[in-house]
């Protein structure tokens, strides 16, 4: 599958703006409901200038109230609109969790089918430096854990365009869409966008074939995962690299022919381990062929803390380039593999400094 | 500038209010000259403008009494620990600072000084402070609990919770709404389904109080009221207390020029800076003005120094990563 409706480079932030556009574009029964939507800033600029275009009654200015506000796009939902309920943190829909798990993740099953919850939850991972323990958290294995909706992380500008529009106009369901701030000012080229392994825009994708080891990552880390794979390319180890993108509906195929190829595998997550993508991983391979892996899984994700603001830990905290690196050359060559490895110890300040092209 | 009123409070108190007023006002105003030097890598809510909430209120609490504030901590922490050393320690990230550096702005707490803490997520300390206030009515009689929290948390479902819990339990709980209008850049008039928030609180069952003065020595007062009205009636208080934010949400910097902002409102509020205001009562009662440039001189290199003990301080190790995580082994 091509991209089609990605025409030239375009930044994270400037493809969901796009998506925003074409949404409401398409259909006038899209509304945005958020804290900001409507205000000078925009949701960092991602909701500027719609209302000139489409009419300030369809970006809805909100009380702070995301249980009631989610509550309330549910109903809209249920009653032809297709709403797009936006949070700047990943972190406040928790206080929204009630009608997300209990109310717009079953009401479909509960009534026997008879409704549908057209709608799209935008939650934007505020990780920087500093964001600490309330307003940096990575929440996708949370909402993946209950059957009924469809979390995905878009880690380009193309996955964003082409999945927020199949979500709007083909999905029929309740969407939860993470967003990682470190990608918004990233640009995207068209040409790279990475290759994707399935029917829908919702697939996994291939960021980069490889033999050596399968390195499976959500949003961000799977960027990072490309730089450590480019850079062990040059030092002979060949990564298979697989942004899942789609991180509650996982295609077993794409997982275990990888596996299959190269024997090792390593999964980079932004967020826990315990209970997480790498643990979902894990159990696809362990179901599907346990004896497919030449060597023990690897995982990468978030110390066991909650997010600490110093910076000091913040750096050690989440897993950075060297790490990712040196864990991959380790897989595949063993602890005395004799490979150099970059020395990066920021991602954040590397995300500040660069802006792509990826 | 408005002219204040004379003070009814002792020479004494009125000189201490303003130190702990010009306090909280410099140390914001260090942050805004130093931010830019990028070592204090935290995320910044600042109360300057409206320190006045937070240092009438913490003095009439004076230390019988427990504190949660919002993100927007800075004045609160300030006001009610008076320790500008671990302040400017956790700014820093370092281990000077209140939590070692993990917390950053957001989440000051002091817990023998009666600051429980401050949350990034709007209201949701809001219960917790009826929790300590619940405990204080077991175990400490006379001894009250307070949650800050802007208008904008007045939104949340979880404050109407608590507003009616506490009522209904009848607990030494004061609510104290730091009413600027605003939540990030929107108006309580695009928010709220209803004109006055204190009239609708007037319903609960508990006793309610406006300020609309920016004058810490008002709000002091008031306070004290709301405070002996609490223990006696063993109902909650609601204190509204208007005041207005400075800068921006969230940063160091002016937004003067902000879509949202009114000019006249920006001037009216400024034409009765708190802290201006409370120079300007006691150089009226007769303090002499040398005076009281000595205090503020010696609050000044106070600070300095905090700032720079903070600088020198060791950042924390690897060890602290997970310290403090709940449970490590059961
Ligand atoms: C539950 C939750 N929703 C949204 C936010 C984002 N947010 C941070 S500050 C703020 C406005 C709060 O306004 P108010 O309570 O009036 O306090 P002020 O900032 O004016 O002091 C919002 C919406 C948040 N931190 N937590």
């Amino acid at each position: 599958m091509t991209n089609q409706s990605l025409q030239k480079a375009l930044s994270y932030r400037e493809a969901l703006n796009k998506a925003m556009h074409d949404a409401m574009a398409a259909s006038d029964k899209v509304l945005l409901f958020g804290q900001g939507v409507n205000d000078h800033k925009g949701i960092f600029g991602t909701t500027s200038g719609l209302a000139d275009k489409f009419g300030a009654q369809r970006l809805i200015e909100v009380p702070l109230a995301e249980e009631g506000m989610t509550g309330i796009c549910i109903g809209a939902a249920l009653n032809g609109a297709y709403p797009i309920n936006i949070h700047i943190r990943a972190d406040f829909v928790l206080l929204a969790m009630n009608q997300i798990i209990n109310l717009a993740a079953k009401y479909k099953y509960m009534f026997g089918g008879l409704f549908d919850i057209p709608m799209m939850i935008r939650l934007v991972i505020g990780r920087s430096w500093g964001q600490g323990a309330q307003h940096s958290q990575s929440l996708q294995s949370l909402f993946a854990h209950i059957p009924g909706l469809t979390v995905i992380m878009p880690a380009s500008s193309g996955a964003i365009v082409d999945s927020y529009a199949h979500a709007v106009q083909k999905h029929r369901g309740t969407v939860i869409s993470f967003e990682h701030r470190l990608m918004y000012d990233l640009t995207f080229e068209r040409d790279h966008e990475p290759e994707v392994l399935g029917k829908t825009p919702f697939s996994q994708r291939r960021v980069r074939a490889g033999t050596d080891v399968t390195i499976v990552s959500t949003s961000i880390m799977s960027l990072e995962a490309r730089r450590a794979a480019d850079w062990l390319a040059d030092r002979g180890i060949s990564c298979d690299v697989i942004d899942l993108h789609c991180v509650s509906h996982i295609d077993h195929d794409v997982i275990m022919k990888s596996v299959g190829r190269t024997g090792r595998l390593l999964v980079a997550d932004t967020s826990w381990l315990p209970y997480g993508v790498s643990a979902e991983i894990c159990r696809i391979v362990c179901q599907n062929d346990p004896g497919a892996l030449k060597a023990p899984v690897v995982s990468l994700g978030m110390a066991p803390a909650p997010c600490p603001t110093a910076k000091a830990l913040e750096d050690i905290y989440y897993p950075n380039l060297t790490t990712l690196t040196d864990s991959i050359a380790t897989l595949v060559r063993g602890k005395n593999h004799g490979i150099d490895l970059p020395h990066e110890r920021s991602m954040a300040d590397v995300y500040k400094r660069f802006k792509g092209p990826f | 500038m408005t002219a204040p009123s004379a003070s009814l409070l002792s020479a004494d108190l009125s000189l201490s209010l303003y130190k702990t007023l010009y306090m909280t006002r410099r140390c914001e105003e260090t942050i805004v000259r130093i931010y830019p030097e990028d070592n204090m890598k935290t995320p910044m809510h600042m109360s300057m403008g409206q320190e006045a909430v937070s240092v009438g209120v913490c003095r009439a609490i004076g230390g019988n009494g427990d504190v949660i504030a919002s993100y927007r901590s800075h004045a609160t922490y300030l006001a009610q620990t008076e320790d500008h050393g671990s302040f400017f320690g956790e700014l820093h990230g370092r281990t000077n600072g209140t939590a070692d550096g993990k917390s950053g702005s957001m989440h000051l707490a002091d817990i023998p000084k009666g600051m429980l803490g401050s949350t990034g997520i709007v209201s949701a300390g809001i219960p917790v402070a009826m929790g300590a206030a619940f405990a204080n009515k077991q175990k400490s009689p006379g001894r009250v609990a307070a949650a800050f929290f802007g208008d904008g948390a007045t939104d949340e479902g979880v404050f109407w919770e608590t507003l009616n819990a506490s009522c209904a339990m009848k607990l030494p709980m004061m609510f104290v709404c730091e009413d600027n209008d605003l939540a990030v850049h929107t108006r309580k008039s695009e928010r709220q389904g209803f004109n006055s928030l204190v009239e609708v609180v007037r319903k609960y069952k508990c006793d309610v109080y406006e300020d609309d003065t920016n004058d810490v020595e008002s709000i002091y007062a008031l306070t004290r009221k709301a405070i002996e009205k609490m223990i006696s009636s063993g109902q909650p208080a609601f204190l509204n207390i208007k005041t207005y934010r400075y800068l921006e949400p969230c940063g160091t910097m002016q937004d003067s020029d902000a879509p949202y902002r009114r000019a006249e409102e920006d001037a009216y509020w400024k034409g009765r800076d708190c802290v201006a205001l409370q120079r300007k009562r006691l150089l009226a009662s007769g303090l002499a003005e040398k005076d009281l440039l000595k205090v503020e001189g010696d609050i000044n290199a106070a600070i300095e120094k905090s700032v720079a003990a903070a600088k020198a301080a060791p950042h924390p190790g690897a060890d602290l990563l997970s310290y403090g995580v709940f449970y490590e082994t059961p």
